[in-house]
């Protein structure tokens, strides 16, 4: 067992959480704001697409950030006002805006750099890392920051600060509110539809952040759907935390640690067909153990309603 | 305190015919945008997509694509109806081609024989995994739309896996079956259609059929309007949630075991998900709410626009990924659209 | 005495055909506790909120200390001064209670809201009027009389001088109503005036100094507390003397339909919502269920019909055991429910009246043929229902959503009535009817009853439970206090009962 954890091990878990980290951060948000993102997949896949042509383009990695986070933002804006201002379907917009992640990133890969499938070229400048000397030698949280990126960095300083912003702010607290009953913050004056919208576009340029690091961390590549289902993670991480930045960071890192040991599995000459599956099973099954526990605890989980499509708007009882 | 709103209706999630068109023109408007960004002239892409598909000579490829498609409509449109959505489509799909293609490898028996055993076979493996996905909503309380789709990348994994190793195709070397023998495959009819289009046809029948006049259809139907009337009155949810799925899948499993019989005569990894039929079906099924003659209607609607992409791709220099594009244009435009509507009601 | 601190004058709402208030002028003096009285659908909960500034007149003005008010919102209304406690409370379930009273207007320390400047305002607010609460406690696990309060509280913390309560006793036990009662007579005596929303006439006798009287939408009364009767003010409020009288024959009840045993409902924050209560109801009687709501009547009948499993306790219709079976068991074993809430429950809003009406027969003869539904059967069957309960509708295709909440009701009593089942439970049956609808219904469950079959009544009316009950269980914290025969039922002992005190032996 102690040759399994190592420092490589470490190393790359923590580099497959921040992007999920990051998604699961902005589905935090969102859903305390009371909207249900299930776009968070499309986000990261067009900031990741974002990331590697701001980069290829200004030739540096800084330049990639930025797009991501601008793509991104921009793309958030579909939910943002479909969900609030337009009163859309929350989860057909979030299904819609992943397929046309998946398109438009697809397309504009064969317009701009004639390739399908992959594109890695010289110019695209990926992330500095963060080298602190002596970091290494501190088991377990040395290894695992010891050689990473700052968006890795930024991104656990994110979730500090987000919880505290969250938890001890009027802001935040605002938020909290506006999630649970729109009705009752109405009527004490803060604005929904504004809190929402705002809510969801920073979730989008926290979104576009993780692209970044997918596309631009550990190499220097976009790859079609390279996202793979990791704003999906990011949603179960969500829920698992019950919205709370925290626990949802909890999650997340018990899926880089299955996704890193499937790496590590890979390496003891398992195939990776086999091996990649373990964050989906891991995932599923924090999910049901998560269940068990709550029907214990007697709270119904609003998540689960919230889940199913329609869910999120009842239709109102007729009172007279 | 309320006012009366007397509607108080149940949201229709999208609206059909006038609301579909404006849809489809937008999508038109703003893809032409993009091709003009991208240096080349819309209308002639337009055009070519027309031709491509609908023009002389291009009606069997329509066809052709369009009985996957179809099928991955109708498979995502019957859990819609009750409010319910399948996301692991993918899945379900590669494990009904999988299985199709060892059964007819591998049983002793004459082909026709051999064909049918391993359509059935296909629509029970596929069938069975989606309705696990409901197995986990209802008694384990993690919400279909996620069990659904995470159940996927395991199948999908394990079916790799599989191919690449215990099944795999010595003589080629490549992550394949061997050729399925010929008297398992299923029969041409005419240039590239056999007929796994007359099955999909069948089955949309039958889709049809149920949603409109029997029982499970009424019943899966007022599920979908309004899920705790149906459980106050007397449907068992849970039950009904599993057969929902099962047949959801079967379908899946029937359109991975066409294509693997039908045109490829071998599984081969990943190629039952290139052409992302699920996706494509899901589009459709949620462009029609459901109602199964829309999701046809829309899945052949789609299945043109994709043909006609292959043509556009190659008499003029845009990707034909540009359809996919335009698809979920219409989507997105419906669904933020009719909050419009709902709002001004 | 006698300033004048909030006016309506001539105050006109209209919702389509509805009058929902007719030229209704109120005038309420500073520092008094004023009673708006009425039946439901009198047009009280309208006017508070033209009040309130949640909805704005299409006639008439509101004057605030002899100023005309253009609320745009409540916000508006928040900062006038005015404050309302709704029937249905306006809290954040997850935040504690202090974030909940500070909520939009947080005392800051830079960046940060100041929790302990926050909290130790809250304390002061509370130890001052009397409300006693835990700042820190979680609000979604507290009773509702403490929720209440809480309400009170963020009224009060943003500085109301006029508060509007909407039906607040409704959800109280006896011991919390005289709490609410001491806390708002200490309001009054600070010189803040009560806006009182009610249709319980002890109440109004006990606290209020002056009632007005709605009906139909218009003021019938004005009176002053002091020099009225109860009478005076039922009459005022029914336009008759006597409540409704039901021609019914005695009952002749057969074997038990109904049987529950030690029933057990569990509830968040300990006390059971259900607590093992054990009856039966025969063949050809109706026993009604009575009770201050919230006492954990809810809860027994979703128990009792499958819609939740109970903790303990067992649960039998026409005989058979069906404690943990699903709803559909229980229709199987024969049971007809019409819920409390007609619109979420009992019907599907966007499907039309021919759907609604063949739920839970779709799988029988005439409608089933085969695994078939015979469309043709379904028509004849929804056009005979809707002719029989006179079901004002287009026709059967026409989706029930846009019906009016009494002829929904019919729609929901018509397909429950016509299953014949042996049991019939009806919750809140005629809610929000009007008068004609309402005999209609009361007519339907005595119908029902001399056909032989169980009826099980739960209703917050005490009028129609008395009206109606041949027997009469009181609930009361989730307990079954009494067990009382129509014959010595009264409006008195039942409201000792339901008040959690047995009454003194006659």
């Amino acid at each position: 067992m102690s040759d399994l954890i190592t420092p490589f091990l470490i190393q790359s878990a923590v580099q497959a959480i921040t992007p999920i980290l990051l998604a699961s951060l902005a589905g935090s948000l969102c859903q305390r704001a009371g909207v249900f993102n299930v776009a968070l997949e499309g986000h990261m896949l067009v900031g990741a697409f974002a990331a590697v042509v701001g980069s290829y383009f200004t030739q540096s990695a800084m330049g990639g950030v930025a797009a991501a986070i601008l793509a991104a933002m921009m793309f958030s804006l579909i939910l943002a006002y479909g969900a609030t201002v337009f009163r859309g379907d929350q989860v057909v917009i979030g299904i819609g805006m992943n397929l046309l992640a998946s398109g438009l990133t697809a397309y504009l890969l064969r317009v701009l750099f004639g390739v399908s499938g992959v594109f890695s070229d010289p110019a695209v400048v990926s992330l500095a890392r963060i080298r602190l000397p002596g970091l290494q030698n501190i088991p377990v949280i040395g290894w695992g920051f010891a050689s990473q990126t700052y968006v890795t960095w930024i991104a656990w300083a994110l979730v500090a600060i987000v919880s505290v912003a969250l938890f001890r702010t009027p802001v935040g607290l605002r938020l909290r509110g506006v999630g649970e009953q729109p009705d009752a913050a109405e009527t004490l004056g803060v604005d929904v539809t504004a809190y929402r919208i705002v809510t969801v576009i920073f979730g989008g340029a926290l979104t576009g952040l993780a692209g970044a690091q997918l596309s631009l961390g550990a190499v220097s590549v976009f790859a079609e759907d390279m996202s793979a289902g990791r704003g999906w993670i990011a949603v179960v991480a969500v829920m698992l935390g019950r919205a709370n930045p925290l626990y949802a960071a909890g999650a997340c890192v018990l899926f880089g640690l299955a996704d890193a040991m499937s790496i590590r599995l890979q390496g003891e000459g398992l195939p990776n067909q086999l091996t990649d599956m373990s964050p989906y099973l891991v995932t599923i099954a924090a999910l049901a153990i998560s269940h068990r526990k709550r029907l214990r605890a007697a709270a119904p989980p609003a998540e689960v309603a919230a889940a199913s499509p329609g869910g999120a708007v009842e239709p109102q009882p007729d009172t007279r | 305190m309320s006012a009366p709103d007397a509607r108080g209706e149940t949201p229709r999630r999208l609206m059909r015919a006038p609301p579909a068109a404006t849809a489809i023109l937008f999508a038109a408007i703003v893809g032409g945008v993009l091709v003009i960004a991208s240096g080349a002239n819309p209308l002639q892409a337009y055009y070519q997509i027309l031709v491509g598909s609908l023009g002389p000579g291009a009606l069997p490829d329509t066809l052709n694509w369009a009985t996957p498609l179809v099928g991955m409509a109708l498979a995502a449109a019957i859990p819609l109806r009750g409010g319910m959505i399948n996301l692991g489509g993918d899945g379900q799909m590669v494990i009904g081609g999988l299985t199709a293609a060892t059964v007819a490898l591998y049983l002793p028996a004459p082909g026709p024989v051999a064909a049918i055993a391993a359509l059935i076979a296909a629509a029970l493996a596929a069938g069975l995994y989606a309705a696990l996905a409901a197995w986990g909503e209802t008694r384990h309380g993690v919400p279909m739309l996620i069990s659904s789709l995470l159940l996927s990348y395991p199948a999908v994994g394990v079916c790799s896996y599989i191919v690449r190793f215990p099944l795999r195709d010595t003589a080629t070397g490549l992550p394949q079956t061997r050729m399925i023998p010929e008297g398992a495959r299923l029969l041409t009819i005419a240039g590239p259609l056999n007929i796994g289009l007359l099955i999909v046809i069948a089955i949309a029948a039958a889709v049809v059929f149920i949603d409109r006049r029997a029982i499970a259809g009424y019943e899966l139907r007022l599920r979908g309007v309004n899920k705790r009337f149906a459980g106050y009155g007397g449907i068992r949810l849970d039950a009904q949630a599993m057969r929902a799925m099962f047949a959801s899948g079967a379908i899946a499993g029937v359109v991975g075991a066409i294509t693997v019989l039908g045109s490829q005569f071998r599984f081969i990894d990943e190629a039952l998900l290139i052409p992302a039929y699920t996706w494509s079906g899901l589009m459709a099924a949620l462009l029609a709410n459901g109602e199964p003659v829309g999701a046809i209607i829309a899945g052949l609607f789609f299945a043109a626009l994709q043909t006609g992409g292959f043509a556009m791709q190659r008499e003029t220099s845009i990707p034909r990924v540009l359809t996919i594009v335009l698809q979920s244009i219409v989507i997105l435009f419906l669904a933020v659209r009719h909050g419009l509507g709902r709002r001004n009601a | 005495m006698s300033v004048l601190e909030l006016e309506a004058v001539g105050v006109v709402k209209r919702y389509g055909a509805l009058l929902a208030n007719d030229h209704v002028d109120l005038a309420v003096e500073r520092g008094e506790i004023h009673a708006v009285m009425g039946e439901n659908g009198a047009g009280k909960s309208t006017l508070m909120s033209i009040l309130y500034g949640l909805q704005p007149p299409d006639e008439g003005r509101v004057l605030l200390r002899g100023v005309e008010a253009h609320f745009r919102s409540a916000l508006d209304a928040i900062a006038a001064g005015m404050g309302m406690v709704h029937q249905a409370f306006k809290l954040f379930n997850s935040l504690t209670v202090w974030e909940n009273i500070v909520y939009a207007r947080e005392p800051r320390r830079g960046l940060f809201i100041d929790r302990a400047k926050a909290r130790k305002s809250v304390m002061d607010l509370a130890a001052r009027h009397g409300l006693g609460v835990d700042p820190d406690a979680s609000v979604g696990k507290l009773s509702v009389g403490v929720r209440q309060r809480i309400e009170i509280l963020k009224a009060l913390y943003r500085e109301a001088r006029i508060l509007i309560l909407d039906e607040p006793t409704a959800v109280l036990t006896p011991q919390e109503r005289d709490g609410l009662f001491d806390v708002m007579r200490h309001l009054a005596a600070e010189g803040r005036t009560i806006l009182f929303v009610t249709h319980k006439l002890n109440e109004v006798m006990a606290i209020t100094n002056r009632v007005t009287v709605l009906r139909d939408g218009r003021v019938v009364d004005r009176m002053k507390t002091g020099e009225t009767s109860a009478r005076e003010i039922i009459r005022a409020m029914t336009g008759r003397s006597v409540s409704l009288k039901i021609d019914k024959g005695p009952a002749r009840a057969g074997a038990p339909l109904i049987e529950a045993a030690d029933l057990t409902v569990a509830a968040p924050g300990g006390k059971p919502a259900v607590d093992k209560v054990s009856f039966a109801v025969r063949a050809g009687e109706i026993v009604g269920i009575a009770g201050v709501a919230g006492n954990g009547q809810s809860e027994l009948v979703e128990a009792l019909v499958g819609l939740r499993t109970p903790d303990a306790g067992s649960v039998r219709i026409a005989g058979r055991e069906v404690t943990d079976a699903s709803v559909a068991s229980h229709r199987a074993a024969g049971m007809a429910y019409v819920p409390e809430d007609r619109a979420l429950i009992g019907s599907a809003l966007a499907a039309s009246a021919a759907d609604n009406l063949a739920m839970g027969f779709q799988r029988a003869p005439p409608i089933a043929r085969g695994a078939l539904i015979d469309s043709g059967a379904m028509m004849v069957r929804a056009r005979s229902l809707i002719a029989k309960f006179g079901v004002k509708i287009a026709s059967e295709d026409s989706p029930v959503g846009a019906l009016s909440g009494g002829n929904l009701q019919k729609i929901v009593a018509a397909r429950e009535l016509s299953r014949e089942a042996s049991v019939l439970i009806a919750e809140q049956p005629t809610r929000g009817l009007d008068v004609g609808a309402t005999e209609f219904i009361h007519g339907q469950l005595v119908a029902e009853r001399d056909k032989g079959r169980a009826v099980l009544l739960v209703s917050a009316e005490l009028s129609e439970i008395l009206a109606l009950s041949d027997r009469i269980l009181v609930m009361y914290e989730g307990r079954i206090l009494a067990d009382v025969p129509q014959s010595q039922a009264n409006e008195e002992t039942l409201g000792l009962l339901m008040a959690g005190r047995a009454p003194s032996p006659a």
